[in-house]
Formats: C-alpha cells, structure tokens, sequence
C-alpha cells in the first residue's frame, strides 16, 4: 500500500517535466535577469559587467517612476472602483431570480474576447468623432474630448475599458461564492425582520470576504503585468502618459537594445510586487481566513 | 542535477513531437507557386546564373523584410513583387519568402530585437546612421555590400550611401531619396482665397485664416514622435542654418544654441495657436495622411514619398491634381543657406551577414534586379520616390504636377541638409522624440527640451571617447 | 407600488450594466455593414441604410482572420491541455504520493514562480527562446504559455487533491491498481471540478496573451489572433468599416462557441475555486 504510492520512479515521472519546464522558463529566466541586469549589455557587442550601475540608473530614471505610478493607477482603480462595483452587482445579480442566467452570461461575455480586440474595439468608442463618449456628451453640449490622445483622459480611458473587460469575470466568482452561501442564514435574518439592503451589507458581505480577498489579490497581480491593453490603445502615449513598468521595460531593451538596463529594470519590478504582496498581506490578507486557491 | 537536465531535454523533445503533429509543417515539399526557373531573362550577365541542368534543382527559402504595408503602399509592392519574381526565376531554387512588417515596428522593434537575437532575415528594409545600419554594422551583423557591387558595377551608380558605410564598407543600399517639405490641398486654399504662401509669414497668416474658418491648418499624426521630427528637424535647419545635424552630431554644435530653442519655440507657438490636427498625440502616421486626403486639413508636412497617394489610382485620389508642394520658408533671422532642403538617402535594404552561398547568389539577383536604372526611374514615375541613384535624367519622366514642384524647389535650394536621426545614435534620437511629444503636450519647454536632448547628445559624445 | 419598485430597481441596475456591456458589440456589427466611413461618422449607431455583405468578403479574403483565429485556437488549447496534465500528475505526486519531504520542497519552490508578476521574465525568455533556436516558431509560444500556467495549475491541483479522503485511492490500489492507475482512474475524475476550472483559466489566458506573440512570432501565417488584428487594423484603418468586420468575424466563432458553453465554462470556472 504504502509501497505503492512511494514508488520513487513514478514520483519521479509525475513531478521532474514539470519542475523541468518551471526551471527553464522561471528559475533560469530569474537567473538570466540577475546575470545581465548588473551588465550594460547592449544586445550586439559582449556584455560588460557593471555592478549595480544600471540600479542606480533606474532609481534616478523619472520615466520608469512615472511608469510605475501609472501601475499604481491600475491598482487603486481595481480596488478602490471596481471591486465596489464588483460586490454590487453580484449581490444584485444573486438577489433576483428572474434572468439571472442571462445577467450572468452577459456580464462575462468580455472576458473571452481577447485583450487586443477589445483595445481596437475601444479605440473606436473614445474615437474623437465617431466614438460614443464624445457623442453621447455632444448631446449635452461639450466640446470633443480626446480621450486617448490627452495626457489627461488617457489613463482613465484606458483604466475604464480594462474594467470593461475584467468585471465580468470577477464578478461570476464572487457571484459564485454569495449563491453558496446556505440560504438558511438569510432566511433566519429575513425572519429577524432585516431588509434587504442590511441582510447584503451585514450577513453576504462578510461572508465573501474570502473570495473578495483573492479578486483584489488577483486585480494587483493584474495590474502589475498589464501591458497589451496599453500597447494596442496607447503604445504608451500620447507623450508617455499610458506608459507601465512592461512596457517600458520591453522598450528599452528591445528599441534602444539596452538589454542590460532592461533587466535591471525586470528586477525592480520583481522586488516592487515583491513589496506590495507583502504591504497586502500586512494590510488585509491576515485579517482573513486563510483561503485555499 | 544532471538528470534533470536529460529529463528537461527529454521533455521538450517529447513536447515537440507531439506539437510538430499539430502544425502545419512548412517544409513539406509544398508545390511552388513562383514560376519554375527558367533562363528567360537574357539580359542577366553573369552566365553562372543560368542553370544549366534544370533537374535536382534543391529548393530554399530567402526571407525578405518588407514596410510596404497597406494601400498606401502598393505601388512599392508592386515594384517589389515584380523583382522577387525576376530574382527567383533568375536563381534555380530560390523561394522569396517575403514577410511585410509596418515601418516603426520593423524599425524600432522587430529588426533590433532579431539583430540581438542574430536571426534577422536574410533581406530587411534598413535605415542608416549611427543608431541603425552602421550599429548593426560594426557587429557584424550585416553583409558587407562592397563585392557585391563591385561584381555588379554598380558601385558608383549611387549619389550617396553614406548612412550605410562604416570603414569605407558598404553595408545597405538606399532604395530612394526623399525631401521633406509642405504639401497643400488648393482646393481648399482657394475657396479661403489664400495664395500658395511663399514666406513664412504668409504661411502663418494662411494657418490663422484656415484656423478662423474652422479648417484644420496642418494634418499632424504624432502618435509616433518620428512624424512631428519631420517638420521640427526642417525648421531647426531653417533657425540654426542646415550645417546644424551634422554639427551636434559630431559636438560642434549645441542643441542649446538660441536658434534651435527658436525653432522649438516656433513650434511650440504653432501647437499652442491649435494649427495642427487636434488629438494629434493618438492619431497615426496614416491617419494623418487620411485627414489630409478626406480634406479636413490644409496643409500637410511630409515627404515626397507621399507623392503617390494622390495619383489618380492612389488611395487619395480625391485629391488628384489639387494637391500642391513647397520647401520651407525663409525665416526671419535664420542663420545660413535659407533655401536648403532636407534631402534623405538613409532608407533601403540590408543584408544578413549570416548568408551561405545560395542565399548570397539570391541577394545578389535582388541587388541586380532592384537597384536598376529601370525601377529608379519607374519609382520616380509611378511612386514619386526621387532616385538614389545616377539616372539619366532623360528616363526620369514624370506627368506628375507634384513631382515637378519638388524637382523645381530642389533645383532651387542652394544646398541639402539631411535629417538628425540619420546622424545621431540612438539614445539621443530616442530623446529627440521624448521631448518632440512633451513639447506637443505642453509638459516642456522649448529650453528645457533643447537642453535635455544637448545632455544626452553630452553623454553619447563623453562614451566615444 | 414600493413593491413593484423594489423589484424592479436591481433589474433596471443590471439592465444598465448589460447595455454598457453590449453596446459596443452592436456598435461595431452595425459598422460592419456600412459602406463607408462617412456613414460611420455622421450616424454611428443608426441602421446602415444599404447593409453590404461587401466588407465581409473583403475582410476575409484579404486578411488572413481565419488563420489567426486557428493558430490562436490551436496553441491555447494544446499549451492549456498540456499545463493541466503536467500539472495533476505534479499534484498527485505532491498531494497523495508518500514522499512528504520531497513533496514540501517541491512545492515551496513551485509557490516561488507564484510571487513572479507575469511579463517580468519577458527579455530573459526572449533570450531563451532564442537560445534554444524556437523563436519565430510556435514553440516559442506554446513553451512559455504552458510552462508559465504551471505554478498557479499545481497550487490550486494540489489544494483540491488534498481535500480527497484517502480512502478512495487505498482501496482501489488494496485491489490492485497501480499508482498510475489509481491517479488515471480514481483521482483525476474527481479532481475534475478544478482541471475544468484550471483549464478554462488557461485557455483564456493563453487566448488573451499578446506581449509575447508580438516579438516572438514575426511571420504573419504565423501570428495568433491578438496580434494579427492588430495588424489589420494597422493595414486597414483607411476603412474603418472592414476594421468593424475584421473584429466581427473574430468575435463571430468565439461567441458561438460561448453560446453553446457558457453554462459550462462559467460553472467550470467557479466548481473548483470555489469548493477547492
């Protein structure tokens, strides 16, 4: 019995392509990092090693940091905008019983479009004269606004349809979670004469916080490697104002073939969800049960 | 560890017999659709080119990176295809394998990221300069040329492939020449009663009017910063006098220099006044030529390469016959030669160093076929490219209206000034265009841009030493 | 009265919601029927007034859409299959297999690649890829993308196996199932409410992925679907109605495909996180 399932041999089919795969595109990929990132090299000439220089380079390179906080943005917005919003129309879809099929269809629908084909989709509703948004405020009298070409509205443009895209799906889990919750601990408290309203905020929403946890866990990590909405809307534009720690990264080493500086600047980003994992778990994981997912 | 190795290895290989099941295999002896190769064309004068047992004849692939992407470019395809065809037919077993890229990307992505990786095609559309051609260059990643065209005699047929020369090799043929300068719609300068300006003041005084009449005065796309540098690059000439690339690229120059900041400025004021495309940050090349061909904008700034788009079969047709061209103004306390023009060799083919015989007898047929007296004048004709190369001028006919306007503004400019990322290296090119789309979005200065380019400019010149 | 309006109130809400969800979508069918963009321009979301069918043929005859959309359909789901039964056997091994000490490593050291933000390792693969001479070939995807779902395959795998009672495999290999037996025919169909899960996770993820498909394929037969729309509408954006259709007829199968599933796949997706 116990012979059985120690069987070194069949340990070792089950486990070695696996660790093999995730040695050569994680371990030695990190390693590889860690290696040219403390060179200048350039792609073409041998690589130079230059210690920490190119770390020094990037805590001093302004448009990384403005990349970075353009990340940050994407976080707050996922937190802060949309995971309301995701809490809500869950428990909105949950409490009704007619068309719930039919809500839950729909709101998912984006997620299986992929991520470039919603950009091009979207280049078209912020489009300056055609698109719906300045059509739709046309009709209250103010004047176009370009949405993806001004500093000022691209983010948020660019923020919105992300939220377009990812709600959907996150909603569909939480959705999950409220339906099974058991239906007795509602029907007691609807006995004890709570509302509705008060029956969503004390009894559901605390109940899901576990699943809550991991969305927004799930948003950061989101929000950390997001980068194709950004290149298929933006390219990072108009003047740098879309640009993420991606694609910036991918840029410097792949236009200006500092491939050196462009591992440097993977590192960075490493240790900066390194940071923020652990800024997460301090400020909301621990309060939580653990959850397994 | 050495196990895990062999067991990693032993994966990927099990991996790989199971995908290659799924996709399609391309070297399947796939019935080729390029005309069998045939010793048709007698004009080729190498006799080693034709084959003489026609039998066996071992089939490979040549892959060529094109930019002649789209209907705005299909006169160039056309030119192109027609050569890969002569090529192919001309050397037994050659398969062009052509793979069209759009131009940034192929430029500031897909080529240097395939340089790194050595592995870029065998053909590639290529740039020169410090920062392109003649980096890949001194890495030796690009076929030296210089045999090449001394076999072909073709060597001194070019007016100049400088861009693409380092340590007296030459490493990339220019396709065509171009100058930058305006082009405008006289339809609609007519019915606004604005003569076609010939200072610069008439220009402004054109862009105000066009402006006031709810006309876009200038068709801009600057989504990407290279199509604004266009214009930024003829007015710091026309400020700072048309030595001033060559001048900052070599450190005899400062970007600082009160003229430069001028030029910057004037730009700067044309943004602010609201003379170009609004939402100029997220429109594209393409969508600015489309503004300008629907007749939304009056004026254009752009290069004679665009000639085409207005023939009577091109994709601005709607505009054939109403579209004019003039160089640069003089501008008021301009240094140097006023008349200058910008004049471009620095776009064309490079080759792979990495080339085994076959390969290098296909580019050598490409070379031959492409870089002829024929498609010069025939690019000249239908496609408004001026020619790279020596051509009698009595085979450069053109019907063309456009194309004589640029003819008689360049035979009027006293001398040439080329473009600065022909000259700069990368890093200061990439600044360039930073700043270009900071000064468009109000977050510079026309000092501070200047400034922050001369820095990097600095840096660049320090590291040669 | 209030009644009524209760009622109705989260349907009116949710209504919203499905408009804002939709009306892109009919946007861009709308479009897609009209010839020119003027019509686009002066009346975006009237009914074209002559519907064509022209920009359909145009669309399809000159872009390779149907090609993107198999190469697109072919690698996610042969990189996802493959990450899911790479990633049970690793399960199995980790969660019922008695070799706890190596097990705890193993998975210590699979929960590192969970801590590594995707796209980080982006140049590095690169350079990997070229390495191993795959790039510009469908290896240099298909590897990243299965390798790259492993570790959060093997956690959530691993979470489920454990809730099993043991009972169930003893008793099948007291009858004398091998190992690989029991994990074929006892473990694997009960784990099958997170595979499903697992694997629906994947395929979108992989269905999605542009970064890499982007500098690591160059061939345009080659391109998945994410990148080779981009490249149309950059080849095409003079019309922006066979933009329109482009994106239709992409969207067109997928939508089919989730009108028939959409029960499973939404279910699937929650089975296993949520019970795991």
């Amino acid at each position: 019995m116990n012979k059985t399932l120690r069987n070194p041999y069949v340990y070792l089919l089950f486990v070695l392509p696996t660790i093999g795969l995730y040695f050569l595109f994680f371990i030695y990929p990190v390693l590889q990092s860690v290696f040219y990132g403390l060179t200048d090299w350039d792609g073409l000439t041998p690589a130079k090693y230059i210690g920490l220089g190119n770390f020094e380079k990037a805590f001093k390179d302004d448009d990384f940091w403005i990349s970075v906080k353009n990340n940050m943005y994407f976080i707050l917005f996922s937190v802060f905008v949309q995971v309301p919003l995701i809490i809500c129309f869950s428990l909105l879809i949950s409490g009704v019983k007619r068309f719930q099929g039919f809500y839950k269809t729909t709101v998912f629908l984006p997620s299986i479009l992929s991520t470039s084909i919603i950009g091009i989709l979207w280049q078209f509703m912020y489009h300056p004269s055609i698109g719906l948004f300045n059509k739709f405020l046309g009709w209250f009298g103010v004047e176009p606004i370009y949405w993806l070409a001004d500093p000022k509205w691209a983010m948020l443009s660019i923020l919105i349809t992300n939220a377009w895209q990812w709600m959907g799906f996150y909603i569909v889990l939480v959705l999950a979670a409220i339906l099974a919750i058991p239906k007795e601990i509602n029907e007691a408290a609807e006995i004890d004469g709570a509302t509705g309203f008060q029956r969503a905020y004390r009894i559901t929403t605390p109940l899901i916080m576990p699943i809550i946890s991991v969305v927004i866990m799930l948003s950061i990590a989101g929000a950390m490697r997001v980068v194709d909405i950004v290149l298929v809307m933006t390219k990072g534009g108009p003047a740098g104002a879309t640009e993420v720690m991606a694609s910036y990264m991918v840029n410097k080493a792949i236009k200006y073939g500092q491939y050196g500086y462009g591992t440097a600047l993977s590192i960075m980003i490493f240790a900066i969800a390194l940071l923020l994992t652990a800024l997460y778990q301090i400020a909301f994981a621990r309060r939580q049960e653990r959850v397994e997912y | 560890m050495k196990k895990k190795l062999i067991t990693v290895l032993t994966t990927v290989t099990m991996l790989s017999a199971i995908l290659s099941a799924c996709g399609g295999n391309k070297n399947e002896a796939a019935p080729s659709t390029s005309p069998s190769p045939s010793p048709s064309e007698s004009s080729s004068p190498s006799p080693s080119d034709t084959p003489s047992s026609p039998a066996a004849v071992e089939r490979f692939d040549v892959s060529l990176r094109h930019i002649q992407v789209g209907e705005l470019q299909r006169f160039r395809k056309a030119i192109l295809d027609e050569v890969v065809k002569k090529s192919e037919a001309e050397v037994p077993g050659a398969k062009f394998e052509m793979d069209a890229i759009e131009d940034s990307f192929n430029r500031w992505t897909k080529l240097p990221a395939e340089m790194a990786a050595g592995n870029p095609p065998k053909i590639f559309d290529l740039f020169g300069g410090p920062a392109e051609g003649q980096k890949y260059a001194r890495a030796n990643k690009l076929l030296d040329l210089t045999p090449i065209l001394d076999e072909l005699g073709i060597k001194d047929k070019f007016t100049d492939y400088s861009t693409f020369v380092v340590d007296g090799k030459v490493y990339g043929l220019p396709i065509g020449a171009g100058s930058e300068g305006w082009f405008y719609n006289s339809d609609i300068l007519k019915a606004n009663n604005i003569e076609v300006p010939k200072t610069l003041d008439e220009l402004e005084a054109a862009f105000e009017t066009l402006k006031g009449k709810g006309i876009t005065p200038i068709a801009m796309g600057s989504q990407a910063a290279w199509v604004p540098f266009m214009l930024i690059n003829t007015l710091i000439s026309r400020y700072a006098g048309p030595d001033i690339q060559a001048g900052v690229a070599d450190g005899s120059r400062k970007m600082t220099e009160p003229e430069v900041v001028a030029a910057f400025a004037k730009y700067g004021e044309w943004v602010k006044k609201g003379y170009f495309t609004k939402g100029e940050l997220g429109i594209d090349y393409t969508g600015q030529t489309n503004e300008f061909i629907a007749g939304k904008a009056g004026f254009l700034f752009d290069g004679t390469w665009r000639i085409s788009t207005f023939n009577e079969d091109g994709t601005g047709k709607a505009l054939h016959g109403k579209v004019g061209y003039f160089a640069m103004p003089a501008v008021s306390g301009g240094k140097g030669d006023q008349t200058a023009v910008n004049y471009n060799q620095n776009n064309g083919y490079g080759f792979s160093s990495d080339v085994n015989d076959n390969e290098k007898a296909a580019i050598k047929a490409f070379i031959k076929n492409l870089y002829s007296e024929e498609y010069q004048a025939r690019g000249f004709k239908e496609d408004g490219v001026l020619p790279s190369m020596k051509v009698d001028p009595a085979k450069l006919t053109s019907d063309n209206p456009i194309m004589s306007e640029v003819l008689a503004s360049n035979a009027a400019a006293g001398t040439v000034f080329p473009h600065f990322d022909s000259l700069v290296p990368g890093p200061v090119n990439g600044e360039f265009e930073k700043q270009i789309q900071n000064l468009i979005a109000g977050k510079a200065s026309p000092e501070k841009a200047a400034d922050e380019i001369q820095k990097v400019m600095d840096s660049e010149l320090a590291a040669l030493k | 009265m209030r009644k009524v309006f209760q009622k109705s109130l989260p349907h009116l809400l949710l209504l919203v919601y499905v408009v804002v969800i939709l009306f892109p979508l009919v946007f861009v069918l709308l479009s897609s029927f009209k010839t020119s963009n003027d019509q686009i321009v002066t009346a975006p979301f009237g009914l074209p007034s002559k519907p064509t069918l022209e920009n359909y043929s145009k669309a399809w005859t000159q872009a390779k859409i149907s090609r993107y959309f198999f190469n697109s359909a072919y690698l996610s789901v042969t990189a996802a299959v493959s990450a899911i039964l790479l990633a049970a056997a690793t399960a199995y091994a980790i969660a019922r297999m008695r070799m706890a000490r190596a097990s705890k490593i193993i998975y210590q050291f699979i929960l590192l690649g969970m801590l590594i933000p995707g796209n980080v390792l982006f140049i590095a693969q690169y350079i990997l890829v070229q390495k191993l001479g795959i790039l510009g070939t469908h290896w240099a995807l298909y590897l990243p993308y299965t390798a790259g779902a492993l570790p959060f395959s093997v956690l959530l795998i691993v979470a489920f196996m454990k809730a099993i009672p043991s009972e169930m495999e003893e008793a099948a290999i007291v009858d004398g199932l091998g190992v690989i037996g029991s994990f074929f025919r006892i473990i694997l169909p009960l784990t099958l409410p997170a595979l499903v899960t697992v694997f629906i996770i994947n395929l979108l993820g992989n269905w999605n992925e542009y970064l890499l498909a982007n500098f690591f394929i160059s061939k345009d037969t080659l391109r998945t679907l994410p990148t080779g729309m981009v490249g149309f509408r950059d080849a095409f954006q003079t019309s922006y109605p066979l933009v329109f259709t482009g994106i239709v007829i992409s969207v067109l199968p997928i939508l089919i495909i989730y009108a028939f599933l959409q029960k499973t796949i939404i279910e699937g997706l929650t089975a296993g996180s949520v019970k795991g």
